[in-house]
């Protein structure tokens, strides 16, 4: 059928529809452009695309909710960006918890503010060193506040920043970006289940047995193990808890990491001992901006188990890292191996805490932060 | 903001619920203006001042042309417009491309000068807004067009939002004569433009972001010496992912304009069905190459005073055009070898005008045709020469030796979806899309419709902007 903006009369003359465009006329004004409606039912076809549309994301969330998904805000750019905000927006003397994702899952906000009467801000990243998120929060003048800096040794002395463009996002977020995370967050994320990257269309597709391309040492990504709630706080996921084949799955592929090579940047024990040695300078560059503004300071080793705890004493032994840390930052931090009631808690698949047992750490953990704070403020 | 956003889609509806009130006419245009300047301020609110500029200007500058007597009067008007357009541009896309270059040019006549820091956000869309404001005054100029009647409806044929960050690149005479009379889109408008924009976001969301960047990254980004294999996947997923990128733009943007009432022109031609350059140029990007033939291109000669200066001018539109594209001399490399192209394939032409090929030849050249444009998709892919030489190293089998990098899924992916992109192009090269729509039975075209909007929901794009946004 043609449209108010197409010309019938010409379609006899132009057979298969080949309309001339603006390539066809050189050196002339262009006309009004023409566009064709191609003559079909089109109130039937919406109807049945969009009945089609519905059973089909309905059988995509059931199918998810089976496999034991359930809702769960997004750990996105725009998530982190809106509690990043907070700082700038009156909350600049908060207490901010950054770090990896040991401290996501190990540190939990209710208990926290619980023990201390104040929610703290959670900035940390996961499969990210915290010397980023402390740069830049030492470089803005509006925070004050307290700081718990997260220290996973194999990202924080190797400087691996996973969600290393969340701060650029966060400083570029033009009024589009902010208004899409605020519509995610209202309309979306609390009710789809599947609405979550590790269910996205190429990551699913990546996920299949694709067979090897031999010479091509290519990882498994990091699945899916977290639930977070729209202040970032989160917690271990239950299927990695109860499911002991998804749990298998994880910890395999933790394994891959440590089976493999080295990469280039720290494949001698020299290269080693420069990069750990740039991002201690790193951090105590920061430290010292930071202090200067009246920030108080803890670095926090959270515990590791398993394969994981193996890797990180051989690669990254304490003496020549987070001893080093301590004592070129001048700063007070609490490891988990100085302090028997840290120790001892569940972490299914090595690197993190369960739910149940984060709540449990998170309450022993408090007089001590809260110790090491209030030697600060003293002095 | 961009089509592939959450914003765009609740702004969409808002605006399709406001065109359906029933105001008048005048009323109508200003809320699609008002609408315009949010979807462009949604990126960053200061740089609508630089759209005001170039609307004001261009506007006063085709007032005082219309109404000028004498030809020095015209001629300065318009280059007061040519001037202020092209002097914007100039400042915000080249302004460090300038600098560094005049940096190294001083270090090679011995003068060590040191650049001062020159941090310049590039304004989404520019190049584009510029090109159409600049064609409102050449058209009047040149007397193809008359100025339009009242500063609304030129200040929305600038504006329109469907066009206005990448196009496609509207004439004046092809938008404001539709500003004129009150446009509705009837329901089979509605629902088709609807389809288109389906359609476009598929291409954009599932095909070019989720399956083709990713193996073009891993190449282009990577730090790996890339053998044959992996360099000509990476080129191909690049070939791949820019057109389903920007033909998904395109393709969103006419379908936008559709479900308001309005028409926009086409703008690709399923390219890589293209036999030889010409024809290439004829399908891709068509409203920017013919803007560069009606306004550079037969300015400078086209060819109309001999051989020398056609190909004269054939090059320099090339060169300029790739230029345009990106503040880079791998752009000026991509655009030049395309002049390169055209010009060899207009002396063949000639030397061999009784040649007729047969169906089997048509299809070897519209092969050899897409595979000389991949080596130009090298150029304008690779953020330097280094990475480029590299990849055509590896496409001409030179990096010996070289450790495999892609894995068996990316090899795949990219090899069905480019095969499918190249022979759904061959086999529509002849037709349009709606003509191809008009014989699908409609119980297909209802299930391709649902699993496309399926597909994109579950992709769950970033809302990643698109390529043609930093030029």
């Amino acid at each position: 059928m043609p449209s108010s903006t197409s010309n019938s009369d010409n379609e006899v003359a132009r057979p298969g529809f080949v309309r001339l465009t603006a390539s066809d006329r050189p050196g002339v004004a262009q006309p009004v452009p023409e566009r064709d409606i191609p003559v079909r039912p089109w109130g039937s076809i919406i109807l049945a695309t969009f009945v089609m549309f519905v059973l089909l994301i309905a059988g995509w969330e059931w199918v998810w909710r089976d496999y034991g998904v359930t809702t769960s805000y997004r750990n996105s750019l725009g998530q982190w960006a809106a509690q990043r905000r907070r700082i700038d927006t009156g909350e600049g003397d908060k207490t901010v918890l950054i770090g990896s994702s040991r401290v996501l899952f190990g540190v939990q906000l209710p208990v926290w503010e619980k023990a201390a009467g104040e929610r703290p801000i959670q900035l940390s990243l996961e499969g990210t060193s915290s010397i980023p998120v402390l740069e830049d929060l030492a470089e803005d003048p509006n925070f004050k506040g307290r700081l718990l800096i997260g220290v996973t040794p194999d990202l924080f002395f190797s400087g691996f920043a996973y969600r290393g463009d969340v701060i650029p996002y966060y400083h570029k977020q033009g009024p589009s970006q902010r208004s899409g995370h605020w519509i995610s967050q209202h309309f979306f994320e609390p009710y789809f289940a599947f609405y979550d990257p590790d269910f996205a269309l190429d990551t699913l597709v990546k996920r299949q047995a694709w067979p090897a391309r031999p010479g091509v040492h290519s990882r498994r990504p990091v699945r899916k193990l977290m639930i977070q709630d729209v202040d970032r706080n989160s917690h271990m996921w239950r299927k990695v808890e109860v499911d002991p084949e998804y749990r298998a799955l994880a910890r395999s592929i933790w394994s891959e990491r440590f089976a493999g090579p080295p990469p280039p940047m720290m494949d001698t024990p020299e290269k080693l001992h420069k990069l750990v040695d740039t991002q201690v300078s790193r951090a105590e560059a920061a430290v010292k901006k930071l202090r200067a503004r009246g920030v108080r300071m803890v670095f926090i080793r959270m515990p590791s188990a398993g394969e994981y705890y193996a890797f990180e004493q051989k690669v990254f032994p304490r003496a020549t890292t987070w001893d080093v840390l301590l004592k070129r930052t001048n700063t007070p931090g609490i490891h988990f191996e100085d302090h028997p009631e840290l120790q001892g808690y569940e972490s299914p698949e090595w690197s993190h805490l369960s739910a149940s047992e984060a709540n449990r750490f998170t309450a022993a953990l408090m007089p001590i932060v809260q110790h090491e704070f209030k030697a600060q403020e003293k002095k | 903001m961009v089509f592939n956003s959450l914003t765009f889609m609740v702004f969409f509806a808002l605006v399709l619920a406001l065109h359906a009130m029933p105001f008048k006419w005048t009323t109508k245009k200003i809320n699609l203006l008002i609408a315009s300047y949010l979807f462009y301020a949604a990126w960053n609110p200061p740089f609508i001042i630089l759209l005001w500029i170039s609307t004001i200007v261009d506007w006063y500058a085709a007032q005082k042309l219309v109404h000028a007597e004498k030809p020095a009067a015209r001629r300065v008007w318009m280059l007061l417009s040519v001037v202020v357009n092209l002097g914007m541009l100039a400042y915000f896309k080249y302004g460090t491309f300038l600098l560094e270059n005049f940096t190294v040019l001083m270090a090679g006549i011995g003068v060590n000068y040191q650049a001062p820091a020159f941090d310049i956000i590039l304004p989404v869309g520019i190049s584009f807004y510029t090109f159409a404001t600049l064609s409102y005054t050449l058209d009047i100029y040149l007397r193809r067009a008359e100025p339009a009647k009242n500063f609304l409806d030129y200040a929305l044929f600038v504006t329109f939002f469907p066009h206005l960050v990448a196009g496609p690149i509207m004439r004046p005479t092809e938008l404001v004569p539709q500003f004129v009379e009150p446009r509705k889109a009837s329901s089979q408008m509605l629902f088709f433009g609807l389809g288109l924009m389906t359609l476009g976001l598929f291409q954009k969301v599932v095909l070019a972001d989720s399956f083709l960047a990713p193996a073009a990254e891993m190449i282009y980004d990577g730090k790996g010496i890339a053998g044959t294999l992996d360099a000509w996947i990476a080129t191909l997923a690049f070939s791949g992912q820019i057109f389903c990128d920007f033909a998904g733009y395109s393709t969103t943007a006419i379908g936008a304009a559709m479900c308001l009432g309005f028409a926009m022109p086409d703008n690709f031609r399923f390219p890589y069905a293209a036999i030889g350059f010409s024809d290439f140029w004829r399908r891709w990007h068509i409203t920017l190459s013919s803007w560069l033939r009606d306004y550079l291109y037969i300015p400078l000669g086209g060819n109309r005073h001999g051989e020398a200066r056609t190909y004269l001018a054939l090059m320099v539109t090339m060169l300029l055009g790739g230029l345009w594209h990106g503040a880079s001399w791998t752009f000026v490399v991509w655009g030049g070898l395309h002049g390169f192209y055209l010009a060899a394939e207009r002396i063949l032409r000639s030397r061999f005008s009784g040649y007729r090929p047969g169906p089997f030849a048509l299809f070897l050249f519209a092969l050899l045709t897409y595979a000389l444009i991949n080596i130009t998709w090298v150029f304008f892919r690779a953020d330097s020469f280094g990475k480029a030489w590299m990849i055509l190293s590896g496409m001409f089998g030179m990096n010996i030796g070289a450790a495999p990098i892609l894995p068996t899924m990316h090899l795949t992916m990219v090899t069905l979806i480019v095969s499918g992109i190249v022979f759904a192009h061959w086999q529509m090269r002849q037709q349009t899309l709606e003509s191809f729509i008009a014989r699908v039975p409609a119980w297909l075209l209802s299930c391709t419709w649902a699993v496309m909007a399926f597909l994109i929901v579950i992709a769950q794009g970033d809302g990643n902007a698109f390529i043609y946004f930093q030029f």
